[in-house]
Order: structure tokens, then sequence, then C-alpha cells
């Protein structure tokens, strides 16, 4: 992904760079991809951040990065290797029958789904 | 306008004072909403106006309580010379510079007031001062941040900045104008200190940031004993604006 910057009219300027927020909502959670914003600089990006993420209290934490300092890996040779992967993954372990014949000899429920 | 004795002798002065203040200020930034200069900080400015319309209801709530009035009506139903917010805000929104300058001179004047009323004796006050400050700081923060980019800039930025700050600075100090009942408010223990004494802290603050910068410090303020009661049209037209829903149809139940 290439660093998005624009110059805004004007010899002086600030450059405007694109920066990703992303936000926990509560203490425990994971950070979650928030969105972006565009400021000239950290200390803007924060305000800015926090207006556009946290004005509301809906996070308890926020990480603002510049995007150009982001690693950004969408190799398909690294990621998506050409060949048959499929012995790499679980397939082949069906574990269904076997942890409800589990479940029915230990007298125990089906847990429900965890909801958040 | 007092319906019943406020606690303290004075009380009401205060909170009109200070309500009046966020008020305007809020109202006028919400001016900006839709033509920032940039996305970005056209929803910040809009929810720091937000905050400063937020910290008047709460005000003007607590001064109904003390008076016995509906605190809309207190907000909307005054003509534009019963206001007694400072004169300093009195100079119509102007450009991103004047809006700037006017925050910072107000926000640091308000965050002295604040810290001299941390400790006040009035509960009800002192809860909702404590809750007042910790957004603020937010607020000091972001205007701290944009006068420092406009001062820094050696082209046109910095100088509708000086041009702002010259303006507003004769009437920078009102946000100290003196009250009529300070001296029982200060001997109840309701404020601190004097607002003379409030005002010399703020200008020796107001200098450390400044003369760094090279901005002109603000002179003397002029009618000092007139900070809150002389408002003039920029004024007059703000008021028509924010009170022309409530006056469209004033028996309406919101």
């Amino acid at each position: 992904m290439s660093r998005a910057s624009v110059r805004q009219a004007g010899s002086d300027a600030p450059t405007l760079e694109a920066w990703e927020v992303f936000r926990q909502e509560k203490d425990g959670d994971p950070m979650r991809h928030g969105g972006s914003v565009m400021a000239p600089d950290v200390e803007l990006a924060m305000h800015y951040a926090r207006e556009m993420f946290g004005r509301r209290q809906e996070s308890v934490r926020l990480w603002v990065v510049r995007r150009g300092d982001i690693l950004d890996l969408e190799d398909p040779d690294l990621l998506q290797p050409p060949l048959d992967r499929s012995f790499k993954k679980p397939g082949g372990y069906v574990m269904r029958e076997k942890l409800a014949a589990a479940r029915e000899a230990a007298g125990q429920e089906k847990p429900k789904a965890r909801s958040r | 306008m007092i319906a019943t004795a406020p606690p303290v002798a004075g009380l009401d002065e205060l909170l009109l004072a200070m309500a009046d203040d966020e008020f305007v200020i809020g109202f006028s930034d919400s001016e900006w909403t839709g033509i920032a200069p940039m996305l970005e900080e056209d929803v910040a400015m809009s929810s720091l106006s937000q905050d400063e319309l937020g910290h008047a209801a709460a005000l003007y709530a607590l001064l109904g309580g003390v008076t016995g009035q509906d605190p809309d009506a207190i907000a909307y139903d005054r003509e534009p010379g019963a206001y007694r917010h400072a004169r300093l805000l009195d100079q119509g929104r102007g450009d991103w510079a004047m809006t700037i300058a006017r925050r910072y001179l107000y926000e640091t004047a308000d965050s002295v007031r604040l810290e001299a009323l941390a400790d006040t004796s009035w509960q009800p006050l002192a809860d909702l001062v404590g809750k007042l400050r910790r957004e603020e700081r937010y607020h000091l923060m972001h205007v701290g941040a944009w006068l420092e980019r406009l001062a820094s800039n050696d082209g046109e930025a910095r100088h509708r900045l000086v041009t702002a700050l010259e303006t507003l600075g004769p009437h920078a100090g009102t946000v100290f104008t003196p009250l009529e009942s300070e001296g029982p408010l200060v001997e109840a223990g309701v404020l601190a200190r004097p607002m003379a004494e409030l005002e010399k802290d703020w200008r020796t603050r107001v200098t450390d940031t400044f003369e760094p910068l090279g901005l002109p410090l603000a002179p003397a303020t002029s009618d000092p004993w007139l900070g809150r009661t002389e408002h003039g049209e920029a004024f007059r037209w703000l008021w028509g604006e924010f009170t022309s829903v409530r006056r469209s149809d004033p028996a309406a139940t919101w």
C-alpha cells in the first residue's frame, strides 16, 4: 500500500497524510481497526482519532499509526502459495462425533455460543 | 430575576457569567460546522462546540436549581442586553485564526477560573467543576496545538493570527470582569480568589506561551467594568440566530 499523502494548495501548506486508528471498546477486548483520519502530524492525528473514534465514549484505548509505517504484506507468493496445502489444514481430524460421544458419556449439554 | 434566594449571595451571578460564556463560545464555534478547513477539523470543532453547549446546559441547570427558573428559559428567553458573557466572545466568528485566537484566550482564562473553583465550598458546583476540568483539558490541548501551528507558519497563517490577537487583545481580560458579589463569594469560599488576582495568573501563563512564539500580548482591558454588560452588533446577530427557533413558537414543547 503506498503512503497516501496529498499536498494542499499553497507552497507552505503542511502535508496531510493518512493515519490508521485502532480502538479498544472495553478493557480486555482486542484492538480492532476503526478506520483512518487525515492529519499533518501525530499530534493532530491524535486529536482527530479521539474525535472520530472516541468522542462518544465508545473507546477506552486508541492506537494511532502512520499508514506509511505499517508493513503491508499482500504478496500472493508468500500468502497464497500455489501448491496444495491441504495437508497443513486440520480438516482430516473431524472432532464433532468424538466430542458428541464424549459429552453423552459425561451427560453434558452442548455449550451455547458465547455472547459478547 | 431571582425567584428564590441563592444559598450563597452572588452564586447566581457567578453561574450566569460562566454559563453564558460557555453558551456563546459554543454557539459561535458551531458556525464552523460544514465549513472548517478540513473534514477532520470540522468534526473536531463541531464536537468541541457541542461540549461547550453541554457545559452551558449543566451550568444553566445548576443556576435554575438555585433560582427556580427553567434552564431553557434562562438560555433562550432573555433580551440580548441581559446576557452576561465576556465581551471577548462578542467579536463575531471571523476567520479560522480569529476563532483559534479567541478560543485560546478564552480556554486559558476558563481554566484559571475553573482552578479557582476546584475546591469551592458549594458542593454541587465542586462536583460539576471536577467534570468540566477533565473535559477542558482536551480543549486546551486542541487549541494549543492550533495556536502553535498558526504562529509557527511564516506566511498568511501567522499574519492572520497576529491580526486576530491584536483585535481581541483589549477584550481578552473580560473573562475576569469583577463580579458585583465577588466579596461575598470569596468570603464564603465559593471562589478561591478575586477575579483581578486570577487575571494576573492568566496573563502570566499566556505570556509564557506567547513570548517564545513572538505573539502580541493582550493590553490592559478597555472599560473593564463593562466587560460583561456591553454587547455589540455581532452578538445581537448571534442572539437572533440562536433564539430564532425558540422564538418561532414559544409555546412548543421540545
